[in-house]
């Protein structure tokens, strides 16, 4: 159950960094406003809003790899799932990127968030369930 | 208590060997079905290009194959260019039933108009044409008329909007075409008249304007009379008409088709040494676990367990282990296909369509096969052997 | 009744090395018998526990389980056999890790198909009960101490209502207090339920618990005594 933890904490980490070198700014790309401003594209916020949410999952992780406790590795195994369906719903339906698929945006960075998004709800949910199971205290 | 409670004890209690078995079963699991959908899915894509195109021949500038095949699949752009006059003189040829002209011009880069930032557009002649037009007379009841466009499955007009702007057009967008996994999907039909138009709107409106040369087409696709021979009409075709060439949509896409061998032969090589190297260490595990467990094994036999009893357990856990593992590999496989489709075909340069469910289940079918049969064959000798040891031998210190 | 008739048992090491472990031994054990088996270490006791229980092929002679010759029976028979007359209880500690102390006694019947499985839990409780062990039954064998472990071990040996209870060296990793503990608890299941049993053992202090006691030296039965 360690090691999920671990896991987690690696999941973060993709979910974190990856956007920020796969958006379009990254890239040099931005939309040019009618007077001449450049105001960024929506992957953009995305990597933010994915960036936002990577912190708090690493936490968790961290949290899991020395947690003890049945009940706390329960809630932290739930909340892992619970910013796993948002790291998927950002790129998807809350913010989303870009729509033409030659941009890294949408072929690179949108895919690899929805698996990883999908990867740490997996984590949390099977965590939750060993957490469940269990009736000691882990040594 | 029962034997497949006793193999899922044993399963949760070796848990680093029980993850290696799995391991490698995900990855034969995986590769194969990775291997069979990735080729497979090239080949649809190939044979929807060819059937959506409907021709039996497609007659392009000589020395422009490639060019058109790369705007067709890939949906490169293609500035190749013949006489209009090739259609009167390919459709004297003997066998000819139907020709049809087409250019092929290519969109601007980045434009917002589109799913796609380049788009491949295809001028077609409503009144030879023979694909387009009675497909949308099905689907719409009706053909293109000036300033009307039919889109690939990527082709959408931008929020806000009511037509798509290309080069300061206005185009409406009547109906898409089915995915087929090529640049067809980045596609723009519209009839020539509409071509023209743009091309002359264009000169004014656009940033760039969009320049048809006059007097030229860029193909002609070729039915042929019923019963004809194909191959006859090409070669007809190519003898009677200088400064062209006659693709039969059979032999159409060869360099991808050789492309697709040669991807095909590296997967299954790759493919193959992972079997191995799974099934070797496998092996490995099992020998190791049968060791480590042959005094507890011995304690079975004494209790009154038979021969077979032990054989089946071991493979039980096998067995377990391989469902498991293989079903993660084909569920990871299949999601990372999904995903990152647009990725594989950009990388891979070859077209792909992901296949219908039916034929989904039967590859992912295939691929647990294989890991099942792989573990399990792993697991047989070991198994074998502690099984058929004598229990007091094997109780021994 | 147990019957080994002009038993032998040769181990091949290598072409230059050969053991033999039992020299025509020729042994009845009658239903009900205490039989203790005592010898050096290397006189060939565990190996004739073995060939007694059907665990090793005799390299000649026979063994002769209730007038069945037990070698002219397939694996299945024999297994089967075992499974329904015999309880073995180990010198190492044979309790399966990856079961609790409940699963590891109820284990023996899944091999018996004459039992009844609905009631097997209930009587596994009853025989941990009367090993004293009913607290434990939830425990795992890495939980419990060695003499806590041979008490579980010898429920599951009577877990299939066995005719005859074959004991290799059940107390030698033990301190002297529990070894006291566990023989008693032997003794008393033999008077108790007058099953037949077997033990091998090289504590000679030990013999005066059985009815008969037999001493191997070098693969031969030595001395014989009621």
């Amino acid at each position: 159950m360690k090691y999920i933890g671990i896991l987690i904490i690696v999941l973060a980490l993709v979910i974190g960094i990856l956007p920020q070198f796969t958006d379009c700014q990254s890239q040099g790309r931005a939309i040019t406003t009618a007077d001449g401003k450049t105001v960024p594209m929506k992957c953009h916020w995305t990597a933010v809003a994915e960036l936002i949410l990577a912190v708090p999952l690493a936490a968790i992780g961290g949290m899991l790899f020395f947690s003890k406790r049945r009940e706390t590795r329960l809630a932290l195994s739930g909340l892992g799932a619970l910013i796993g369906v948002f790291v998927v719903l950002i790129p998807t339906t809350l913010i989303g990127v870009c729509a033409s698929n030659m941009m890294l945006c949408n072929n690179l960075m949108m895919p690899t968030l929805v698996l990883t998004g999908i990867l740490v709800v997996a984590a949390g949910l099977v965590n939750g369930f060993l957490a469940y199971r269990s009736n000691e205290t882990m040594a | 208590m029962n034997l497949t409670r006793l193999a899922l004890r044993n399963i949760a209690g070796n848990s680093f060997r029980s993850w290696v078995v799995i391991l490698c079963a995900m990855l034969v699991a995986g590769l194969a079905l990775a291997t069979t959908l990735v080729i497979r899915g090239a080949e649809n894509s190939l044979n929807l290009a060819i059937n959506r195109l409907g021709a039996d021949i497609i007659v392009v500038p000589e020395g422009s194959e490639t060019k058109v095949e790369g705007a067709l699949l890939m949906s490169t752009p293609a500035n190749v260019w013949m006489p209009d006059s090739v259609v009167a003189k390919i459709a004297n040829v003997p066998g000819v039933g139907v020709v049809s002209p087409q250019l092929y011009l290519s969109s601007m880069e980045n434009s917002p108009c589109c799913s796609v930032s380049n788009m491949f557009l295809v001028a077609y002649d409503p009144t030879t044409d023979f694909t387009v037009e009675p497909w949308l007379k099905q689907k719409i009841g009706s053909g293109l008329n000036l300033g009307e466009s039919v889109g690939g499955t990527y082709v959408f007009v931008p929020e806000g909007e009511q037509a798509i702007k290309l080069y300061g057009y206005y185009l409406t967008l009547k109906a898409n075409i089915e995915p087929t996994g090529t640049g067809l999907d980045q596609s723009l039909f519209m009839t020539f008249d509409t071509a023209s138009d743009m091309a002359r709107i264009s000169k004014t409106m656009a940033v760039e304007s969009l320049i048809i040369p006059e007097n030229s087409i860029s193909a002609a696709l070729v039915r042929v009379s019923p019963g004809v021979n194909i191959h006859d009409v090409a070669v007809e075709i190519f003898r009677e008409v200088p400064g062209v060439l006659p693709i039969e949509s059979l032999n159409m896409f060869q360099a991808y088709r050789q492309q697709m061998n040669g991807l095909l032969r590296s997967n299954l090589i790759i493919l193959t040494i992972t079997w191995a190297l799974s099934v070797l260490l496998i092996g490995l595990v099992f020998s190791m676990a049968a060791n480590e467990r042959r005094r507890e094994l011995g304690v079975l036999r004494a209790m009154g367990a038979t021969r077979v009893f032990v054989l089946r357990s071991l493979l039980m856990e096998a067995g377990i282990l391989a469902v498991g593992g293989g079903g993660i590999g084909l569920i990871l496989t299949g999601l990372v296909i999904l995903l990152f489709r647009n990725l594989i075909v950009q990388s891979l340069g070859l077209p792909f369509l992901l296949p219908s469910i039916p034929s989904l289940i039967t590859q992912a079918a295939g691929g647990l096969g294989l890991a099942i049969l792989s573990v399990t064959l792993a697991a047989l000798i070991p198994a074998y052997r502690i099984s058929h040891t004598e229990p007091a031998v094997a109780m021994r210190e | 009744m147990i019957q080994l008739d002009n038993i032998h048992r040769t181990y091949i090491l290598n072409k230059d090395s050969v053991v033999e472990a039992v020299k025509g031994v020729n042994l009845i054990i009658e239903n009900g018998d205490y039989i203790i088996i005592t010898g050096r270490s290397g006189s060939g006791k565990t190996t004739l526990l073995n060939l007694t229980a059907g665990l090793t092929r005799p390299t000649s002679g026979r063994v002769i389980l209730d007038g069945v010759d037990l070698w002219t029976l397939s694996d299945r028979q024999q297994s089967r056999l075992r499974s329904q007359k015999l309880g073995f209880i180990f010198q190492f500690p044979s309790l399966l890790p990856t079961l609790n102390v409940l699963e590891n006694v109820v284990l023996p019947v899944i091999f018996n198909d004459k039992s009844d499985r609905m009631a097997a839990f209930e009587r596994a409780n009853e025989l941990l009960k009367l090993v004293g062990l009913e607290s434990k039954k939830d425990s795992y064998p890495r939980q419990l101490s060695a003499g806590q472990q041979q008490r579980v071990v010898i429920s599951r040996a009577l877990m299939n209502q066995p005719e005859i209870l074959l004991a290799d060296e059940p107390t030698s990793d033990l301190d002297e207090r529990t070894e006291h503990e566990i023989v008693e608890l032997i003794s008393k299941i033999h008077c108790e339920k007058g099953i037949t049993i077997v033990m091998v053992t090289h504590t000679t202090k030990l013999a005066s618990y059985g009815t008969k006691a037999i001493e191997m030296v070098e693969g031969m039965i030595k001395n014989s005594s009621v």
